[in-house]
Order: structure tokens, then C-alpha cells, then sequence
């Protein structure tokens, strides 16, 4: 169940004692096996053109990048780290300024800090068991006298002022002399050097003092966090390096950064910086000229060549702040030094299918990209034929009337995850208050949000070590279960295309009683009992048996996969979202004769409270509306990619309103609507139009749930949580200040008391100190003079009789289980 | 129980073969070796409710 090549090695090895040596050669050994990512250049669908893949049943939209381990999915996730061999800047806890850098090469890794303490400088290395005061290192390094260490770290009167303290502190110790300080520490020293630096002026460290180091007139230069050296001119020199990446002498991902603030410049050749590629400008003068569009268009150039030809380059975050990135082309000035490729480029996948996002207030983005992925739509060409876990699939699924160019890069049009909704923005009913949407019945019926909800079921024949064996049975037509059978077939296994309901069997199985001990041979009928496994889908829904597998897993046991379909039509309650991050459920589900209509007789599918606009501000919505708009009447997809207007890459409003007057609608998007109850015109012109709705996941079928009584925990008697255990539902400490607040005494007294764990215990009125005895000594709620209760108890119990003489009455007193 | 079960009928996941299978057979095609089979549709009558 794993998709991987094996490694084979060829092995050459002596075999043999001294006189008589053999050399073996042994060809193609396998030493392990590999996992291959999918579509990558050793898979098997590698360069397959779409018939091919259609042929052998995968999906030609499925971008591949995963490996499959275990027959699951499994994908490589990137990490967010602190860079190595950087210095680090930052306050701990404390509130004490550290510097810290990790340093990495291929052999070591340590983390050096330099931490402030109390105006102190102390050095903190892993190697070392406490914090080291800075002057010992920086003794044990060479640096003898005070003065010279102070020159080393700067010749700035505030440097010495600085140091001050933690000289004091050395000479406390008694550390004068190198030997001493050494006795204390042990120190490495190691540098990579690379040489087309030295070759354009960087005066190695060497050569220069430590006076030299700190001088104004010249840059420090680092590589990868080392320092190299110094260089006269940074602006020239990093110009230089520039000028190699771009010939292609140094690779394309080393970054040029010169800090005017720390006098350095940073060269960098290491991975985990995220570069991004801009298109080079002279003097705000593009370098891609009209020819070499017209070149890549014929497919003369690629990509590639832009870059060797040095037309684009990458940059990485700190060379973006030494560059003027221009947007557009038309905005660049004499000091722009890159052009962005394409604005829309900016956002990824997920940001990039919101139609006009940069006229929408930026949280609603954001709340889209999260909410984009629990929208439910096709995943691939082949999805009937996968057995995924779970799966929602949208039965009509459409491609957005608004789309962008991310949508068709990432082939969002040929697998949407939603249709275009009529939506008139109006007040309807009541039932849409809080972001809730008034859906059109007629819509539901013609397949508007209807999804089908696919999962999977699981059964094992498992082999036990006693030799025994879990057996399928044929099921009993006409016994007392047979209702709960009538999906088998003869080999005891649900068979596609069969309706299944809640408590139906999907496998008719049988477990041996004894699974251990001796072996046995064979067993009788009633040597097993009985476990079918049942369906536990939702109550009173009919799903349907759409696929039986039978396969055998890793230990050799034969394995039954269930796949049930439920195809489901909205209800209220379900959760849907349009494409700016305004999410509502539906509210109510109305005829179509009650609904609004234009006086082209345009009904809409379904109604939006225009309270979700002025807060949200999103008006990139109302922008999807009339392109949507304009859209179906003109028969044209209109386009709202991200930054797009100047490029031609979204459609302005103003062109849109033109559309639509020519079209014969109002250029505001605003229709003449009459009431669908009275008949009547309304007061107002509705705003209306196609606006593109998901589907969420989130259906309130999953969710619904409501408990009388059912089970509890043992342990603490309390009733159980959650859906899947039948579970009750919490009063939680909210709610109950809610109670108490109102003064809705009894029925906190009912929630509290007796609802969740009642327990009752006796108290001695007079001294309040319980009595530990079973309860069915003590008759309940009524308080008794404890003598009554006497002659019950058993003799052998604790000083009854004296405990009588001291305390005359006690009281029953429920306890409150919250507070305990 | 009957002393001779009929055997049921599975669908090959690779080439599409029908293959008789009584209990206790191993899971594989008869003619390519595939692994997974599927079992055939119902031959009960069932009628789905459209709404």
C-alpha cells in the first residue's frame, strides 16, 4: 500500500583473511524503499497526457506533490524557523536584552547568547554550565588588556561606558591573562570564505585591526552570517554582486542586502529564505521589452530565460528593502528598481479566488481564506471512484460568473465549490436577521446547495492467535432480525445500491468467544457470538450503499470498506458564504410564489439582510454582483482579479454599469421588484444580481442533537459529552450567572441538584459535619431525631450510640456537583 | 445452514473480471493477481426517493 521504488546499491566488499582475498561484488542490492512523489519524474504518471490519465482513472487536475504511504495521502509540510547564523535581537521574560544567533554547519549546531543582565554582558553557550561574564571570553580570546577590548567593540565613549560593569566584574574574579581565562573556557573558530568577494574589494579580517573594524568610511561584510571582511564602497560592491547573479556567475537565490543602519551588507546563499521573482528595472525603465512578450507568446522563451537573460530576478526579504518595487509598469519613476511581475500574483490560491479582494476590508479576506476551504465541491475527476474516509461533494456544482486569473491558473473553474446564487439584497421575513439568508424552495428543488455527504465504514475478519477466526454469516431472511438484514446479500455483506438506514447491518459478523489460550481446530455455532456491525448514520435519513471493497490490510486479514452515500438538500440551519468572508445559515425556506420577482420575472434564489453591509464593508461583494450581473446578460465572464483594474485583469465599474444600461437594467445594479405576498411593487429598488455562494460544510444534520436522560460517566456519575456518546448538555458557569442573575432559583436548584449527579448526604444539625453512612439508613427529606434510625443499623457500626448522646438532630443536604 | 453456499460474485478492481468467491477464499483475481475486489450491485429491486 505504498507508492515507492526500491534504492539498490551496488555493494564491493573484501572477503577473506589475509593470504587468500576475494573482492565480492554484489550488483543492485535493495537497501530500503523510497517513497515517490506523485507526478514527479520517477512516477508513473509523469508527462501523461489527459487521455492517458483519464485511462488509467486519475484525475488530469490533480497537481500531484504527494506521496502515498500506508494507502493515505501524505504531503510534506514546510516549518517556520529562526534563521541560523543570524543574530537575533529581543527581550526575554525578564525584560533583559538578548542577542542570540544559532549557529549551524554540516557538522555543529550551537546556539550562542549574549545576554544583559543587570547592566552585566555575560555570554551563554551550551557547551559552557552557566552564564560566562563576556570579558573572560573575550580574554580567553586573546584580548589581554581592557583598552583593547574596548577598541575591538568600538572606539564610541558609550561602548566603554558600557562594558564598564562587567569589566569590574572580571577583574573581581581575578582573570587578568589569557592562560587564566582559558582555564575556564575552550573556544572554536571556523569560516568559509568565498572568493568572488575577496576579488571585488572585500579587505579580509586579517589584514585589519581592531580599530580598523569599527571605522565609518567602510561596510562589514557577511556571508551567511560570517564576517568576511570590509569594503570601501557597499553601494558598488553589492551593485557588483548584483550584477554577477544576474549573469548567472553566482546562483539566482544569493541575496545582496546592504544595511545603511548596521553599516553592512548581507550576503546570503542558504535555504528557508521565501524568494519571489520581479521583473528588473533600469532607472524605472522595464527590461522585459514588447519583443520578448511577443517571444515567450510564440514559445521561443521561457521563464527560464527571462532569468539567465537577466530580465527577472529573485529577491528574498531583506533585498526587498533595498529595492523600489513599482505595481504597474505605468507607476514606476526614475527610482524604481523592480516591477512587479503581475500585481495578482501577490495572493496564493486560497486569497486568490476572491473576485476584487482589494476593494474588501482586509479582515473579511482573511476570514474567506479560512472559511474557502470548508466550502464543499468536486476534488477530482475521479471522486466516485476514490474511497475517501469522508467526503462532501456538491451534486451541481458551477464555476463563478466573477472569475479571476488565479481561478483558471489553478483550474478553480473546471472543479468548482459553489454556484451562482440570484441574491437580492432586501429585509424578508424576519427569519434573516444575524447574517441569516431566506432561501428560495423552488431553488432547493432544481439542486441549489444540494451535496452528497460520503463515508466510509470499516470492517476486519481478524485471524486470532489461537488459531480462530472472526466468520461471516448468511443472513437470516426471515428471523427476528431480518429487518435490520434486508440490505445482506448471501455472503453476510451489505451490497451496493441497497437503501440503509440507521441500525442496519452492514456485515453480518460472528467473534469467537475464546480468542486465546490453546489452539483449536474447528469451532461450532456456539463457540461464537454474535457482533454485526451497524450503521449509525442519522436518524431517520435513507442513505444508500454505494461501494463494498474487499481488500486484505497488513496483518493478512481480510477487510470489508463500506463507502455510504447521503445525498442531502439545505435545510435551515446549514451554513453558507459567499466569497468575502459573509457567512450566514439559513434562516427559512420559502415558496416561490411568496418570493420577490422583477419585472423581467427574475426570482432570486435566495435573500441577503443588506445589515451585513455596512459594518463588513465589503464591497468587493457588490462589485462580484454587478460583473455577475452584467455578466449573464451580456455572455461574458467578467474578471475580479486582485489589483487588476489598471492591468486589464478585472473589469472597472464603470465599463460594468455601461454593460448593464446597455442591457436595459439600471447602471446601479438596482431592480424594480415586486412583492411576491401582496403583489404590489416595492418601495425601494433592490440591489440584485448573481453572486457566487459555497456551500459550508458545516450541516446542522451532523450537528443536531438534544438528550432526556442517557448515559453517565462511572466515575464521577456525571452525564457523558458530546453527540457521539448520546451526551447532555452543559450548564456551564455562564449560563448559570445567567440563572442566578435572573433569580430563576428552582430551576437552578433542578439543573445543579438533581439533573446531573445527585448525591445526598446527613448532616448533624449542630456541628455540620456529614455522617458516612449509606443513605438507606436514613429515611429521605424528612428530619428525624437520629434515635429513630437506631434499631436498622447493623450493631458493628462506629458509635452510633454515642455520637446519639452528643447530636440530637440531623438534616439530608444534596450536594451541589458544579462547585465541587 | 445450508450444507453448500452459492457462491457470490466480485468485481476485479484492475481488469474488471467477475469472480466466484466462497468464504474462507483468498481476496484476488483469478486473472490479473489485483488485490482489491468489489462486490456487484443489488439484484433486489430498490426504488430511491427523488426530492
Amino acid at each position: 500500500y505504498r507508492y515507492s521504488a526500491p534504492i539498490k546499491v551496488d555493494v564491493e566488499y573484501i572477503q577473506g583473511s589475509h593470504d587468500q582475498k576475494t573482492r565480492v561484488e554484489k550488483k543492485g542490492v535493495v537497501i530500503g524503499r523510497m517513497p515517490i512523489m506523485l507526478r514527479s519524474c520517477s512516477c508513473t504518471l509523469y508527462g501523461k497526457t489527459e487521455s492517458e490519465l483519464a485511462k488509467l482513472g486519475e484525475c488530469p487536475l490533480d497537481p500531484g506533490g504527494y506521496f502515498i504511504i500506508k494507502g493515505n495521502e501524505k504531503v510534506l509540510l514546510m516549518q517556520e524557523q529562526l534563521s541560523k547564523n543570524r543574530i537575533i535581537i529581543d527581550m526575554d521574560k525578564k525584560g533583559n536584552l538578548n542577542a542570540s544567533v544559532t549557529s549551524s554547519s554540516e557538522r555543529i549546531k550551537s546556539k550562542t547568547i549574549i545576554q544583559m543582565e543587570n547592566q552585566k554582558i555575560y555570554l551563554m553557550l551550551n557547551q559552557f554550565v552557566k552564564k560566562i561574564p563576556i570579558m573572560v571570553v573575550m580574554k580567553a580570546m586573546g584580548m589581554e588588556s581592557d583598552q583593547e577590548v574596548v577598541q575591538m567593540v568600538g572606539r564610541d565613549p558609550r561602548y566603554a561606558a558600557l562594558l564598564m560593569p562587567s569589566i569590574e566584574d572580571c577583574a573581581k574574579e581575578g582573570i587578568h591573562k589569557q592562560e587564566q581565562a582559558l582555564a575556564y573556557l575552550e573556544t572554536k573558530v571556523f569560516c568559509v570564505v568565498p572568493l568572488f568577494c575577496y576579488c571585488l574589494g572585500v579587505e579580509g579580517l586579517e589584514v585589519l585591526s581592531g580599530e580598523e573594524l569599527h571605522t565609518p568610511y567602510s561596510f562589514l561584510v557577511l556571508f551567511n552570517g560570517n564576517i568576511l571582511g570590509k569594503h570601501r564602497k557597499p553601494q558598488h560592491f553589492a551593485a557588483a554582486m548584483r550584477k554577477l547573479r544576474r549573469a548567472g556567475k553566482i546562483g539566482e537565490f544569493v541575496s545582496v542586502f546592504v544595511n545603511e543602519k548596521q553599516h553592512c551588507v548581507y550576503i546570503a546563499s542558504d535555504g528557508g529564505r521565501v524568494c519571489r521573482p520581479l521583473v528588473i528595472a533600469d532607472k524605472g525603465i522595464s527590461r522585459v521589452k514588447e519583443h520578448h512578450m511577443l517571444e515567450l507568446k510564440a514559445g521561443v522563451r521561457t521563464f527560464d530565460d527571462f532569468l539567465s537573460d537577466g530580465l527577472i530576478e529573485y529577491l528574498d526579504v531583506n533585498e526587498e528593502n533595498n529595492s523600489l518595487i513599482a505595481l504597474y509598469e505605468e507607476e514606476a519613476t526614475t527610482e524604481t528598481t523592480h516591477i512587479e511581475i503581475e500585481p495578482l500574483t501577490l495572493l496564493g490560491v486560497i486569497a486568490g479566488l476572491i473576485p476584487y479582494p482589494h476593494h474588501n476590508q482586509s479582515p473579511r479576506n482573511t476570514y474567506q481564506c479560512a472559511m474557502g476551504k470548508q466550502a464543499m465541491g468536486n476534488i477530482a475527476y475521479n471522486q466516485l471512484h476514490r474511497m475517501d474516509s469522508l467526503l462532501y461533494l456538491l451534486v451541481y456544482p458551477q464555476r463563478p460568473l466573477l472569475t479571476t486569473k488565479t481561478i483558471e491558473l489553478v483550474g478553480y473553474d473546471k472543479l468548482g465549490a459553489g454556484q451562482n446564487a440570484t441574491v437580492a439584497v432586501m429585509s424578508y421575513s424576519g427569519y434573516d436577521i444575524e447574517d441569516a439568508i431566506v432561501m428560495n424552495k423552488a431553488s432547493l428543488d432544481r439542486g441549489f446547495g444540494r451535496c452528497i455527504h460520503m463515508k466510509r465504514y470499516c470492517a476486519v475478519n481478524q485471524k486470532y492467535d489461537n488459531n480462530t477466526q472472526d466468520r461471516i454469516l448468511r443472513p437470516n431472511r426471515d428471523g427476528f432480525d431480518s429487518g435490520p438484514m434486508r440490505v445482506l446479500d448471501d455472503d453476510g455483506l451489505a451490497a451496493p445500491g441497497e437503501i440503509i438506514r440507521r441500525n442496519d447491518i452492514l456485515i453480518n459478523k460472528q467473534v469467537p468467544i475464546v480468542t486465546r489460550g490453546q489452539f483449536k481446530s474447528a469451532l461450532n455455532d456456539s463457540e461464537f457470538k454474535s457482533v454485526p456491525q451497524r450503521y449509525d448514520g442519522p436518524q431517520g435519513e435513507s442513505c444508500v450503499v454505494d461501494k463494498v471493497a474487499l481488500c486484505s490490510d497488513k496483518h493478512n486479514n481480510l477487510c470489508f470498506k463500506f463507502l455510504i452515500r447521503h445525498t442531502r438538500r439545505p435545510e435551515v440551519g446549514d451554513k453558507f458564504s459567499s466569497r468575502h468572508g459573509q457567512k450566514g445559515v439559513c434562516g427559512t425556506i420559502v415558496q416561490q410564489e411568496d418570493f420577490p420577482f422583477s419585472e423581467r420575472g427574475i426570482c432570486p434564489d435566495l435573500i441577503m439582510n443588506p445589515h451585513g453591509f455596512p459594518s463588513r464593508m465589503t464591497v468587493g461583494k457588490m462589485i462580484e454582483l454587478l460583473g455577475g450581473k452584467s455578466g449573464v446578460s451580456c455572455g461574458r465572464f467578467h474578471y475580479g482579479s486582485a489589483f487588476g483594474e489598471p492591468g486589464g485583469h478585472a473589469d472597472k465599474v464603470e465599463a460594468i454599469s455601461e454593460t448593464l444600461v446597455r442591457m436595459g437594467f439600471s447602471y446601479d445594479g438596482k431592480d424594480f421588484i415586486y412583492s411576491g405576498i401582496t403583489g404590489c411593487p416595492l418601495q425601494a429598488y433592490i440591489f440584485m444580481g448573481p453572486i457566487y455562494y459555497q456551500k459550508l460544510k458545516h450541516m446542522v444534520l451532523d450537528k443536531m442533537h438534544a438528550r432526556g436522560s442517557g448515559p453517565r460517566v462511572s466515575l464521577t456519575r456525571q452525564p457523558t459529552e458530546g453527540k457521539a456518546r448520546n451526551g447532555g448538555l452543559r450548564v456551564g458557569e455562564m449560563e448559570r450567572d445567567c440563572l442566578i442573575a435572573y433569580g430563576a432559583s428552582m430551576l437552578l436548584y433542578e439543573r445543579l441538584m438533581i439533573s446531573s449527579d445527585p448525591f445526598e448526604v446527613q448532616v448533624f444539625t449542630a456541628c455540620a459535619s456529614l455522617i458516612n453512612l449509606p443513605s438507606r439508613y436514613f429515611p429521605l427529606h424528612v428530619n428525624k431525631p437520629f434515635y429513630d434510625v437506631i434499631p436498622t443499623l447493623p450493631s458493628q457500626k462506629p458509635n452510633i450510640p454515642t455520637l446519639t448522646k452528643l447530636f440530637s438532630h440531623w438534616w439530608t443536604v444534596r450536594i451541589l456537583s458544579v462547585f465541587i | 445452514m445450508d450444507p453448500q453456499p452459492e457462491p457470490v460474485y466480485y468485481i476485479c478492481g484492475d481488469c474488471g473480471m467477475e469472480i466466484p468467491l466462497k468464504p474462507n477464499d483468498v481476496i484476488q483475481c483469478r486473472e490479473c493477481g489485483y488485490r482489491i475486489l468489489y462486490k456487484k450491485r443489488t439484484r433486489r429491486i430498490v426504488q430511491y426517493e427523488a426530492r
